[in-house]
């Protein structure tokens, strides 16, 4: 294989897949990134056999198919590491690969092509093409609930659901949920098809989406998700679990309403937390007609309070929460303002865009 | 200094004591013959029988037809060891029992205000008899591994010291099986190469001992030298809270491998609560039957003290082990470290409630039951497949 190619136009792609390379592997091959060229483009893919990553980039000179299997990571630090003008000329075999830039000249050990494994991903249940910004959306907006290594393995990753009406999805580690749901017209589906999508799945995915306009396909297996983008392609394997009854936790009856700036809101709550600390996250929502209070304390018994004038005339509460929780909503949400719905000080709060109904936001409160 | 108190025939002697007509007589704890029960304590009358603990009831009895046999009445016994643990705390703070009738108690530091520790250990000894009625062996001596053999020597009512310049007289013309770690299977090991008494694995080079058992032969032979540096630690402090238990036989069953695990980590997230600890690290730890030791641990995201979630993730690296294919096993153990006094995790409301309120109330539940009887009353089912009672 041989490739005369603009150093930014492999980084860019290589930065993009380079996630699914663990640091350790099981076995070699899974250090290496497959590079293949086709059809005017050059592929590259990189797999720990639990995600599969590719990203494509235009190349005019490929005319037949020919692949190497390079050591990515070494891959990836020369073209850091080689000026931004430079121009990479990179010769690979089934043996060793020759990259050559500017004065500087690297042998590589390289492994036969043909031996690097793919997922097996076999057909999909629900199919659905959408913008790539609706799915990045989507993402966005629900991936930081997710648990990382919790017992309760199918809390980490994210739920996807495709509905006869739209698409949905669904994250939580058990003390707090986001949910968004996008409304589109999704062709023939018998059923919702809900699948879930481990962590470090959703965190590359939206990587690979990161700079992706047009449309792309999502598609739904029994045992795989697959995405497919202009410029690439995800397979991830799926968490065997059942992902838990998200509309049982989202309140129905929290009659106590507020709205309240984002900004401010967002701002009060930076301010507040920096009396807290890793081990102590706790800050205390006061509500009195018209005016908001949040107070934090610390172990040192160092105090701050934020006072915010708001439009409520609900009952007086007294409400405890993670402060982290709180400013991750107020971090993905989008518009001007926040939404608050709360029963009463035991009970969860939910928290939604007055202007933009798609995504919704549950945080259980915390004894303080 | 180290003291080991060690309380003698303590179930049996509890009884004796709040039933005075007994005394003198052959007297034993334990389940009844008919119940296929075995015997749990014997009294010093009943031993001159043949009336062992462990032993069947039925084979007791045949043994000593006129023994006194007496329900198992653990509630009592763990009342008393409370009170003979108020007696340690008189003199020092660092008590660490090893059971209901056991503990080391470090009194280093105590000798500007009470005196040296053989004075500290007959005060013990004098005030568990005028207060409980009851009596306790002392072993005093530098260190754990020396105490522990010292209290055991001059059973029942006994009092070893092993000052620090006395040490290799004393341990020299024991048994090898004294030492700790060697069961039978060692014992043998060592017999037949011509290691009869501690003095003769002393003078064998440490090198020696460690090609022929690994690292437990360099512990060996450290132990033969009376080192053993392992600090008494109370259990208010400790860093982490594990169990771990020798086979008599070696193991490779996994089931039976499992049920043996569920039930020390029923034990040891039992005694996380009892503190008010929870732990991040869980750790795993295997012994072959080489002597090879090798432990495995993993960390989750939030501490915790609730049975299910530790059993989860600790029963997923025995798993792995097992899909690897593992010797037979001669040890088992299990533990939890990271321990914090349950911060945030503590207060912060669970949207899904139901399922860890659930295992909450089971861990709850049980603790009261056992705490109420003493001991594995309830249990989760699978950690009764051991084939032992």
């Amino acid at each position: 294989m041989k490739l005369l190619i603009q150093r930014n136009d492999l980084l860019g792609p290589l930065q993009k897949v380079i996630g699914a390379i663990e640091k350790r592997q099981t076995m070699p091959m899974l250090g290496n990134v497959l590079v293949e060229t086709s059809n005017g483009k050059v592929s590259f893919t990189a797999t720990d056999m639990e995600i599969m990553l590719r990203a494509d980039v235009e190349y005019p000179e490929a005319t037949q198919p020919e692949a190497a299997a390079i050591p990515a990571r070494k891959l990836l630090d020369i073209c850091k590491a080689v000026p931004e003008s430079s121009t990479i000329s990179l010769v690979a075999d089934n043996e060793t690969g020759v990259l050559r830039a500017d004065n500087s000249r690297f042998t590589l050990v390289c492994l036969p092509a043909d031996e690097y494994p793919t997922i097996e991903h076999a057909a999909s249940s629900a199919a659905v093409v959408l913008p790539a910004d609706v799915l990045r959306e989507l993402l966005e907006k629900t991936s930081f609930a997710m648990a990382n290594q919790d017992v309760r393995y199918y809390l980490n990753g994210l739920m996807l659901e495709i509905y006869p009406r739209g698409i949905r999805a669904v994250a939580t580690d058990g003390h707090r949920l986001a949910l968004c749901q996008i409304e589109m017209e999704i062709g023939e589906l018998e059923k919702a098809e809900q699948v879930i999508v481990p962590r470090k799945g959703v965190l590359e995915l939206q990587r690979l989406l990161a700079e992706e306009s047009g449309d792309v396909s999502l598609l739904l297996g029994a045992k795989h998700v697959r995405v497919v983008t202009p410029n690439g392609e995800f397979v991830s394997k799926l968490i065997d679990g059942k992902f838990p009854d998200y509309q049982r936790v989202i309140p129905e009856d929290a009659s106590n309403r507020l709205t309240i700036s984002r900004k401010g809101f967002r701002e009060s709550l930076q301010r507040a937390a920096i009396l807290s600390n890793e081990k102590y996250r706790g800050i205390r929502l006061v509500m009195t007609p018209n005016l908001l209070t949040l107070e934090a304390h610390n172990s040192e018994q160092e105090e701050a309070e934020e006072t915010l004038s708001i439009d409520y005339d609900g009952a007086e509460l007294s409400i405890g929460f993670n402060v982290q929780y709180l400013l991750d909503v107020t971090n993905v949400m989008k518009g001007s303002e926040i939404s608050l719905a709360l029963k009463d000080s035991n009970s969860s709060v939910l928290l939604t865009d007055p202007d933009d109904p798609s995504a919704q936001y549950v945080i259980m409160p915390m004894r303080l | 200094m180290i003291i080991h108190a060690d309380m003698d025939a303590f179930y049996a002697s509890v009884e004796i004591r709040e039933r005075p007509e007994l005394r003198g007589r052959p007297v034993a704890v334990g389940g009844s013959a008919e119940g296929r029960g075995v015997i749990a304590a014997a009294s010093y009358a009943a031993r001159q029988h043949g009336v062992r603990s462990a032993m069947p009831t039925g084979a007791a009895l045949k043994r000593c037809p006129d023994l006194v046999l007496l329900p198992v009445r653990l509630s009592l016994y763990a009342e008393v060891s409370r009170q003979i643990q108020a007696i340690f705390a008189r003199y020092t703070p660092l008590i660490e029992p090893l059971s209901l009738d056991e503990a080391f108690l470090d009194v280093s530091a105590s000798r500007r205000l009470f005196g040296p520790a053989a004075v500290i250990a007959r005060r013990i000894k004098h005030e568990v008899r005028e207060e409980l009625g009851l009596v306790v062996s002392t072993g005093v001596a530098p260190n754990k591994f020396l105490a522990k053999i010292a209290s055991d020597l001059d059973k029942p009512d006994g009092f070893v010291e092993v000052a620090a310049d006395g040490v290799q007289a004393f341990l020299d013309p024991l048994p090898v099986s004294r030492l700790w770690g060697v069961g039978r299977v060692t014992e043998a090991a060592l017999r037949k190469r011509g290691m009869h008494t501690i003095a003769d694995l002393r003078r064998q080079p440490e090198e020696a001992l460690r090609r022929q058992f690994g690292e437990h032969g360099r512990q060996l032979w450290r132990l033969a030298h009376g080192i053993d540096e392992r600090p008494v630690v109370a259990e208010h402090e400790a860093k982490s809270i594990s169990h771990e238990t020798t086979f008599a036989r070696d193991i490779d069953d996994p089931d039976t491998l499992r049920a043996v695990l569920l039930d020390l980590t029923e034990q040891v997230a039992w005694r996380l609560r009892r503190h008010g600890k929870r732990g991040r690290t869980v750790q795993l730890k295997l012994r072959y039957d080489d002597f090879r030791t090798v432990t495995r641990a993993h960390s989750l995201r939030e501490a915790t003290d609730a049975t299910q979630a530790i059993w989860q993730t600790v029963s997923q690296l025995l798993d792995r082990e097992l899909a690897q294919g593992i010797p037979p096993l001669r040890l088992l153990g299990m533990g939890v470290s990271g321990l914090d006094e349950g911060a945030d995790s503590d207060r912060q409301g669970d949207l899904f409630a139901s399922t860890a309120a659930e295992g909450k109330a089971v861990d709850r539940v049980a603790d009261d039951i056992n705490a109420r009887f003493g001991g594995k009353v309830l249990q989760r089912a699978r950690a009764c497949r051991q084939g032992r009672s």
